[in-house]
């Protein structure tokens, strides 16, 4: 019987099924949770997928709805127009060919934990909008010498000092009547103190900001009071751009080849911005307005691939040396000129763009850590899809980008997974026993295998874990290479004939399989964390330092990634492990300020630009930097720190 | 003439060298056969090459990773710049002409400088034209050369879709070269709806491709040499 290749998204599990296999029995088959209530029947329609048409350039893999059983009745019953278009149900197709899946939120079992938490700022708000209560002088039939916008540019004037204002043309049409609906009295909202962008009758005092960060594979908007600066909502999904590419250079890829691509990325992602609001403001409607009418100001940080396609730019140019970008100042967009359902006349500020792959993202890094006031030296890792890099003081700061692959966050891993129920988050091993512990995202304790926990795979926090742990217990050796003479069955070959070790037996797990780290897993985690390494050794050269004083781990999963762990593997230079912070995603810190202070906005301009980029892949020493830094922690440079850190803890490993 | 045990015994030296990339015991163990009077052509494909073979399965059982491999190949060049100036020219029966390159846009090179110097080892004439190469470049390059092999690497997918545009020139103007691509974002199936005689998905499998490459090169020395004794 034939097979054929099948992959789900925005998992990014993927494998080979049987012909004649339904979706569902596929997604069980790779460990791709979708809600099936009635078990497959076809009565609760809970399992809604969407097939995504096409030929997808990186998986060589051509998807058609034509590859499925023809449809049935039963799933007429429960498709519905608003469903969009190439829609089954997972129960009842059967795949006959090649196929990529979508499974839409509401169909997946297991709800992604998005590890995008604010944290507290302290920061003194001035925002870029302003509101303004205004007190009118009823006219009268003795008064016929200026009209209700020059009388309310007058009282603006008289009462606040505001000169010079513009008022933009559709908040215009409206002024007449609001300001009769309130009686004379109205709260006027005023940008940069340059635009009247919204005017409202009566005294309002609540004014809302939405700060977002869209990443590669997690888009992120949190809501904020431009009063109190305090965070009122998060709200974050899934990028809707996953299906058409994973990483940015796919997603650069399909916009080149397909002609409407990056119009369908565009609309995907301004959609899904648009739900995110939606969410967040619930609570915020206001005379049977939608609430993001409410929201007055946005600000938005991103990589700059994700930068140009939100913005209908041509990425293609930024897929390539000499990696040119269309602009790199910061913007402000009209919302309405770009589809965001926020107040249509607000602007929407884009953060400007370091250079080439450095983009606005990493400067929202650079404005929330603010390197450029420091005295000691730090060095500021970002870890997301690509990890970018920050080294220096306020004498000089550099930036790079390197290439680490998604291996940290659970691609290309065996039993890799993203942060969800199930996902083993945390590992320690024995070093004498060469037993482990581990925690499963969703559970409370650490588990030690003594009843089924139910895990389902590793997650990048996991992972990294699992590595530098069987290193520390002498079951992989600074190359990387497992060690098969030590007397335990977790330590063995697998069905390919490669080592690996076993983390979770099958009986402890929902998957029905061992969850393993294998030596591909290993390699993988040795090339992304070489990347890393490398990057921040050729930026170190550059600025002629030997070491770094402070270590700031930043990015989505950057909080959860154990500091020893970090350290013992190598991602950075030696430092003392008191100075290893993380910090969570900074780069929506970094967004958040923006919202929150306008100084923040023109700090970001000046020091976006005085930002030193590097790029590293074209340094002459980057070869030998990365091959040396494949080993753990290193080939050639000392850790004095992790190595007095392990004698403590009576590890025996050998460091330098 | 050497004799036979002490033969085997710096082959075996040289070999050993390689695998455990040490470039100083490769350097003495080359000046060893040099003085001991032992065929340079037979030091190096017997001992360095059949060294960087044992390597190439230690690689392919992840037992070996990059790494390792680069210095195992920095030990084999320490003995060949010793034995080399010493070795006659050997007629293969090819001419083992090589243009390589990264495409275009792209300036991720360490496959690529892996693969030449895989191709160097093996005696290939090899011309390298870098990184960022514009595609016009490699389809001139092999038509004023004259190569057999036409190497392409492309890091990334923006980059590798290049790739196509240069294997339809050069099939359409020679199509008697051959043409192999490489880098991570390339695979088997991408390589075959191009046309492409070859691909290696990354610096390590272009790497085990250069070994059974460099392999079937020896086969094709020993069957010179049977050759040439038979007549």
């Amino acid at each position: 019987m034939s097979k054929h290749r099948v992959i789900f998204q925005p998992s990014g599990r993927r494998g080979e099924v049987q012909s004649g296999t339904t979706l569902l029995d596929a997604a069980r088959q790779l460990g791709v949770d979708i809600e099936s209530i009635c078990g497959g029947k076809g009565t609760c329609g809970k399992c809604k997928v969407r097939i995504e048409e096409g030929y997808f350039e990186k998986d060589a893999l051509e998807s058609r709805m034509s590859h499925l059983s023809p449809l049935l009745d039963v799933e007429r019953k429960f498709i519905k127009p608003e469903d969009g278009p190439n829609i089954r149900l997972a129960c009842k197709a059967e795949i006959y060919g090649d196929v990529k899946i979508f499974v839409p939120e509401k169909s997946r079992a297991g709800k992604q934990v998005v590890r995008k938490a604010a944290r507290e700022l302290s920061i003194p708000v001035n925002p870029a909008v302003k509101k303004y209560f205004v007190e009118f002088e009823p006219p009268t039939l003795h008064d016929l010498t200026e009209g209700d916008a020059e009388r309310l540019f007058r009282k603006l004037k008289e009462d606040y000092g505001l000169s010079g204002l513009q008022i933009d043309y559709p908040v215009l049409k409206e002024l007449q009547d609001i300001m009769r609906r309130g009686e004379w009295k109205i709260t006027v909202s005023v940008w940069m103190n340059r635009e009247i962008i919204k005017v409202e009758p009566g005294f309002v005092e609540a004014s809302y900001g939405i700060a977002v960060d869209i990443g590669t594979t997690t888009v992120v908007g949190y809501l904020c009071d431009l009063n109190t600066g305090k965070v009122i909502n998060t709200e974050s999904m899934m990028n809707p751009q996953v299906p058409y590419g994973e990483d940015v250079m796919s997603r650069i890829t399909y916009a080149m080849t397909n002609p409407e691509g990056l119009k369908i990325m565009q609309k995907a992602i301004i959609d899904g911005l648009n739900e995110i609001i939606e969410k967040v403001s619930a609570d915020l409607r206001v005379d049977g307005r939608d609430g993001g009418h409410a929201i007055v100001d946005m600000t938005v940080v991103f990589n700059t691939a994700m930068h140009h396609i939100f913005l209908g730019f041509n990425p293609e140019y930024i897929g390539r040396s000499p990696f040119i970008p269309a602009v790199q100042h910061s913007l402000n967009i009209k919302a309405r000129d770009l589809g965001i359902k926020i107040n249509p006349s607000s602007y929407i500020h884009v953060l400007p763009i370091e250079a080439g792959f450095v983009g606005a993202d990493n400067v929202g890094v650079l404005i929330a850590e603010e390197p450029y006031n420091m005295d000691e030296i730090v060095l500021i890792i970002d870890i997301g899809t690509n990890g970018e890099l920050l080294l220096g003081n306020k004498k000089k700061v550099c930036s790079t980008s390197c290439a680490t692959g998604p291996a940290f966050e659970g691609a290309q891993i065996k039993f890799g997974m993203r942060a969800a129920p199930g996902a083993i988050e945390k590992v320690r091993i024995d070093p004498v026993t060469k037993e482990p512990e581990y925690r499963v995202i969703g559970k409370a304790d650490w588990h030690t295998h003594i009843e089924k926990i139910d895990a389902k795979g590793i997650c990048g926090s996991g992972i990294i874990d699992a590595v530098a742990e069987i290193f520390k217990a002498g079951i992989i050796d600074k190359t990387g290479r497992f060690n098969m003479n030590l007397n335990t069955p977790r330590i063995r070959r697998g069905t390919d004939g490669m080592p690996e070790y076993v983390i979770a037996w099958a009986n402890e797990t929902s998957i029905g399989m061992d969850i393993t780290i294998t030596q591909s897993d290993v390699r993988a985690v040795q090339l992304a964390k070489a990347a890393l390494y490398a990057g921040a050794k050729l930026l170190m050269k550059r600025m002629g330092i030997e070491r770094v004083d402070k270590v700031i781990l930043a990015g989505a999963f950057g909080s959860y990634i154990d500091k020893e762990s970090a350290l013992t593997l190598g991602m950075f230079p030696d430092c003392d492990i008191n100075n290893v912070y993380a910090v969570g995603n900074a780069a929506g810190d970094g967004a958040r300020m923006a919202l929150l202070n306008v100084s923040k906005r023109q700090e970001a301009d000046e020091k976006a630009r005085w930002v030193e980029f590097v790029e590293i892949a074209v340094e002459p020493e980057f070869q030998k930097e990365f091959m040396q830094a494949m080993h753990i922690p290193h080939m050639k440079d000392p850790f004095p720190n992790l190595k007095s850190l392990l004698q403590d803890r009576a590890y025996s490993v050998e460091i330098k | 003439m050497i004799d036979e045990e002490k033969k085997k015994e710096i082959l075996e030296k040289l070999k050993r060298a390689v695998i455990n990339y040490d470039e100083d015991g490769a350097r003495d163990a080359a000046k060893e056969a040099l003085e001991a009077g032992l065929d340079p052509a037979e030091a190096i494909f017997n001992g360095l090459v059949s060294g960087m073979e044992e390597v190439g399965r230690l690689f392919e059982r992840q037992e070996y990773f990059v790494p390792e491999l680069l210095m195992c190949a920095d030990a084999l060049y320490a003995g060949l710049d010793i034995l080399k100036p010493h070795m006659k020219k050997l007629d293969l029966g090819i001419k083992g002409t090589v243009v390589i390159g990264t495409v275009e846009g792209d300036v991720h090179d360490i496959g690529k400088n892996i693969v030449k110097m895989m191709f160097d080892v093996a005696g290939f004439t090899v011309y390298d034209l870098g990184r960022d190469v514009p595609l016009d470049r490699f389809v001139e390059e092999q038509l004023r050369t004259d190569a057999d092999l036409v190497c392409l690497s492309a890091m990334m997918t923006t980059t590798m879709v290049g790739m196509k545009k240069v294997i339809d020139e050069i099939k359409k103007r020679n199509p008697k070269a051959k043409i192999m691509i490489g880098g991570a974002p390339v695979s088997h199936d991408i390589a075959e709806k191009w046309g492409a005689d070859g691909y290696a998905k990354d610096a390590s499998n272009a790497l085990k491709e250069a070994i059974n490459m460099i392999s079937a090169l020896k086969k094709l020395k020993e069957d010179a040499e049977a050759k040439a004794v038979s007549e």
